[in-house]
């Protein structure tokens, strides 16, 4: 019952080309136009129209002319709250942002921020979402809101939200005023990583988990090494840096320094797609066994290391490695 | 059907389903005093549930109590109205059903159905109630209804009611103006498309065509407006306000009526002589009976009626709302000599005549000359005798006529109008009695006369060879000092009648007598401009716009130009949106508007420093005066410097900035050589 008119749902990839989208300004924010805006009333609106035309009918019929100011009355408030449904949207900036990487598969979120330039306030501003509740914010003027919104993911890679739909019902719900737009806010998507994956190192078709050595914080002092971003700040020797010595980090070894290469050729599956996510889990396994390791993939090595910082970057790696390209014979050069 | 879920956030919360049911009760208060008890009871008991269900939900009813309560309500104003023709049965139904819904309000949706359909609640209430205080109360309700719709609708500042009430009354009073574009320009029927429902039997108010012992005094006590007189020039003097009614000829010596024969017989009465004409318009407060009230004697028919023999007013369709129209009357008259019929209807004597009543009138006959002498004589009995006016007079037995006459002697105008009749009747003197009101208010502020149902009189029309009917109202010659005032008549709201001259009213008699009749030209206003606001008002207006021969095409032509103009300055006045003033921005828009005049306009990505590089590289004779408005901008609008510091240093610069484009300045070089 509820919005019975949806049209977001009608409008198809070819039809798309019909509707004006609002683009993003210099500055990276859209400001939604005069012309960008559509309109149509929404399921109570036409049921409020048809409950007025009934009582148009009555009191003309009957003569009754107080049954006729309140049927123009009502249909005046009507009117009324249609332009400031449009309103509500006019002059709106919105602009999109990606959120935290994600793994293939799971919901990309993303930020889209809305705000007014000018004082005047905006009411339920949303996006609509098929899934999630809708959400809508009040925006005080001058000020902006943000709306968090989560779209599903296939593929690894980066997901971009092309386009975001921005909608209000303020104030009587009797009209919906929605537009589209453009936004270029990306989401990086990590490989989905396999169940389970061979113990890098170890003979292919080794599915068996690694075993941990020894019980935690039974751990080592290794010995100084330069800082790399990424590194946990617990590890930073802050005397060696109050010493002006530079940044220094004090390496512990719960493994007693030992150090995996994660290696591409090392697996035997044939379908690249496939083997990234057989190195995925591999990454994510060592990351969580804290032992050093690095990433070898056709073209590209990340050199061992540990800590969140080098987890991501080889997640990153995995994430936009282009295996046609890194194939390619000049790249293989490189 | 499966049941979907129904998302949170289109799940009603309790504090809206309690405002819808408040509202519902609001709007069904008013319906309350014209439905029946039944109607109530049954609509009562649901917001009873209703309410109840909010404490504890296990109140409310399941699909199968719901379907048993629908039908029950269904049985309840079938069985109360027996069936469901007329304006009451569908309005009870329609009640009954839309109260129902309140049982199941799942969704947000269904709280915005009730609310639209209170809309059509509102427009059933109209049908039974006009009064300026129900649009006001109901206004208010709607207002309400609003707030409600626009805090379902949600995404408000908190707190949210507060805003919602906020927004409503926004949107109500930007609706306003339209509303009465659209209500004195929209195109009315001027005959009814359909008629069905709306029952024209309702209890007569007013005058009836009979009189019985006890009938007027009752309209005395009843406080209501009758009806409205407006004259055209000098009114008449307060004792000329006969204004004439029903014209009873039958009696059985307690109760007259018209007399079947005779009242619907004979030609349209003509006057032989009119004498003292007056013009004057009257607006009739519904009576449901056909009589149109004139001043003796109407000379003019309006339209829709017809005049009698017997010289009344007659409406060709019962008075069912407030009906206007205008009359002509002659102050002075003679009548024609009735026909044959009238004249022995005019002398029929009740049996109950006993003999004292006879040697009263042969004592008379005996004394006068004259038929009129004799009419005179009956009148100066009635003032000679201790005959007192009273509104509660003592209850008469079997004869009236005679108990009234010769024992009681107290009573009202139907006693002295009914005894004397019959008396003039025994002295073969033809006479009838006229029901209608005596007299009228003067409201000096609306500048017309109130006629109340406290008016009502009766009095006696005698036929005199060469007069014709002569009006003669035995009432008037009870010696005034017999006249008891001192009881019912002040109670009752109505204003003093000119039969008797009350003690002089003290002051806060006066101020409350003041305030009435403000009030009342108020509700004449009411009734002339809202309630009877037709087709020919709207023509009258599109004439004097100089549009009349548009006819309708002008109303709506004007209609829409004046929505479209009003919602323009409406939608204007909300776009318009004053921004910060930034005096460093306007310092920079100059800058770049003085560039533009020579074609190098900024693009709008691209920011000052990349704008200047770009600016200099076409135009390298500029460059001194960019680099230095540069070097004072940028670091007060980027960096930490107070902008303050820099303006008057820009705005010297730029005053004497007059960059001239390429082009030109290649004509000034090639000249100067």
């Amino acid at each position: 019952m509820e919005d019975m008119v949806d049209w977001t749902r009608f409008r198809g990839r070819r039809l798309s080309g019909l509707f004006r989208r609002v683009a993003r300004g210099g500055d990276g924010v859209a400001r939604v136009g005069r012309r960008q805006i559509y309109i149509l009333p929404t399921g109570n609106g036409l049921r409020f129209g048809a409950v007025l035309f009934v009582m148009l009918l009555g009191s003309l019929n009957y003569q009754n002319n107080l049954g006729l100011l309140f049927t123009f009355f009502l249909a005046s408030v009507a009117l009324v709250a249609m332009h400031h449904t449009w309103f509500n949207l006019l002059g709106l900036s919105v602009q999109a942002r990606g959120g935290p990487p994600v793994f293939a598969g799971d919901d990309a979120s993303f930020e889209v921020v809305v705000g007014t330039e000018g004082k005047r306030a905006r009411y339920d501003v949303g996006i609509p979402a098929h899934e999630t509740p809708h959400q809508a914010i009040a925006i005080p003027g001058g000020d902006c809101g943000t709306i968090r919104i989560a779209r599903p993911t296939l593929r690894r890679g980066l997901s971009t939200l092309e386009e975001v739909t921005v909608e209000t019902r303020y104030p009587l719900h009797l009209f919906r005023a929605w537009c589209y737009v453009q936004t270029d806010a990306t989401t990086l998507v990590y490989p989905k990583p396999t169940q389970a994956a061979p113990e890098p190192g170890s003979a292919a078709g080794d599915t068996e988990p690694r075993r941990r050595q020894g019980p935690e914080g039974m751990e080592d002092y290794l010995g100084p090494r330069p800082y790399r971003e990424g590194d946990s700040p617990r590890q930073i020797d802050w005397k060696a840096h109050a010493r002006e010595r530079g940044l220094v980090v004090k390496q512990f070894g719960g493994d007693q320094g030992q150090e995996v290469w994660i290696d591409w050729t090392e697996l035997t599956a044939t379908d690249p797609e496939t083997r990234i996510s057989l190195l995925t889990r591999q990454v994510l396994d060592a990351a969580e066994a804290q032992i050093r390791f690095g990433l070898r993939l056709p073209g590209l090595e990340e050199a061992p290391g540990r800590g969140d910082g080098h987890l991501q970057r080889c997640l990153t790696h995995l994430a936009l490695y282009d295996h046609a390209q890194a194939n390619d014979p000049l790249q293989r050069t490189a | 059907m499966p049941k979907r879920t129904i998302p949170s956030n289109e799940r009603p919360e309790r504090a809206q389903i309690l405002r819808i049911t408040l509202i519902l009760i609001a709007a069904y208060l008013p319906l309350g005093g014209y439905l029946a008890v039944q109607i109530s009871a049954f609509v009562g008991l649901l917001f009873a549930i209703r309410l109840a269900s909010l404490r504890w939900p296990a109140v409310l009813p399941g699909t199968l109590p719901l379907a048993a309560l629908t039908l029950i309500g269904v049985a309840n104003a079938a069985v109360t109205y027996q069936g469901w023709s007329g304006q009451n049965a569908g309005t009870a139904l329609f009640v009954s059903m839309l109260v129902l819904k309140l049982m199941e309000l799942r969704r947000k949706s269904d709280i915005r159905l009730v609310a639209t359909l209170i809309g059509f609640l509102v427009v059933v209430e109209f049908l039974f109630d006009q009064s300026p205080w129900l649009v006001l109360y109901l206004g208010a309700v709607v207002v309400w209804g609003i707030a409600l719709l626009v805090d379902l609708n949600g995404g408000l500042e908190e707190p949210r009611r507060r805003g919602a009430v906020k927004v409503a009354v926004t949107l109500a009073l930007q609706a306003l103006p339209l509303t009465l574009i659209l209500f004195l320009l929209f195109p009315r029927l001027s005959a009814p498309l359909w008629n069905l429902g709306v029952d024209p039997s309702k209890a007569t108010t007013g005058i009836s065509d009979s009189l019985e012992p006890g009938a007027i005094s009752e309209l005395v006590l009843d406080g209501e407006l009758a009806f409205r007189a407006r004259f055209e020039g000098a009114p008449p003097a307060a004792d000329q306000l006969y204004w004439r009614g029903p014209v009873l000829w039958e009696t059985d010596g307690r109760r007259w009526s018209r007399g079947e024969g005779i009242a619907n017989s004979g030609t349209a009465g003509t006057l032989l002589e009119a004498g003292r004409s007056i013009d004057y318009e009257v607006t009739l407060e519904p009576t449901d009976q056909r009589w149109l009230f004139a001043l003796d004697m109407p000379n003019s028919v309006p339209d829709g009626a017809f005049i009698s023999s017997d010289h009344q007013l007659i409406a060709r369709q019962a008075v069912s709302a407030v009906k206007r129209y205008r009359v002509t009357s002659a102050l002075d008259y003679r009548t024609a000599a009735p026909d044959p019929a009238r004249l022995a209807a005019g002398l029929q004597v009740p049996e109950d005549v006993t003999p004292r009543m006879r040697r009263l009138v042969d004592e008379w006959r005996n004394r006068s000359e004259t038929d009129w002498a004799l009419v005179q004589s009956g009148l100066q009995f009635f003032n000679r005798e201790s005959f007192h006016y009273t509104l509660m007079p003592p209850s008469l037995g079997a004869n009236p006529t005679d108990e009234f006459l010769f024992e009681t002697r107290r009573g009202f105008c139907e006693h002295y109008a009914s005894s004397f009749a019959v008396l003039m009747r025994m002295a073969e003197i033809p006479s009838r009695i006229v029901l209608g009101y005596l007299g009228g208010e003067l409201n000096r502020v609306g500048g017309y006369h109130m006629v109340w149902q406290s008016d009502a009189h009766a009095w006696v029309e005698v036929l005199i060879d060469g007069r014709g009917w002569v009006r003669v109202d035995p009432t008037a010659a009870v010696d005034p000092s017999r006249v008891d005032n001192s009881g019912a008549s002040r109670m009752l709201g109505a204003g003093p009648s000119v039969r008797f001259t009350l003690e002089q009213a003290d002051a806060i008699a006066r101020f409350v007598r003041n305030l009435r009749l403000f009030a009342d030209s108020l509700d004449a206003a009411w009734q002339d401009w809202i309630l009877g606001f037709s087709v020919e008002n709207q023509l009258a207006l599109l004439e004097r716009l100089r549009l009349g021969e548009l006819r309708e095409y002008g109303l709506v032509a004007l209609m829409l130009a004046a929505l479209g103009l009003t919602l323009g300055v409406l939608v204007l006045a909300s776009i318009r949106e004053r921004k910060p003033f930034d005096p460093l921005q306007a310092e920079y828009a100059r800058f770049c508007g003085h560039l533009a005049k020579i074609g190098l306009a900024r693009v709008p990505n691209e920011g000052p420093m990349s704008y200047a590089r770009r600016v200099v590289a076409q135009r390298p004779d500029l460059a001194p005066t960019i680099e230095r408005f540069m070097d004072l901008y940028i670091p007060a609008r980027y960096g930490p410097d107070d902008p303050r510091d820099v303006l008057m240093a820009l705005s010297d610069l730029l005053r004497d900035f007059r960059p001239r484009s390429a082009s030109r300045m290649r004509d000034l070089l090639r000249r100067s050589r």
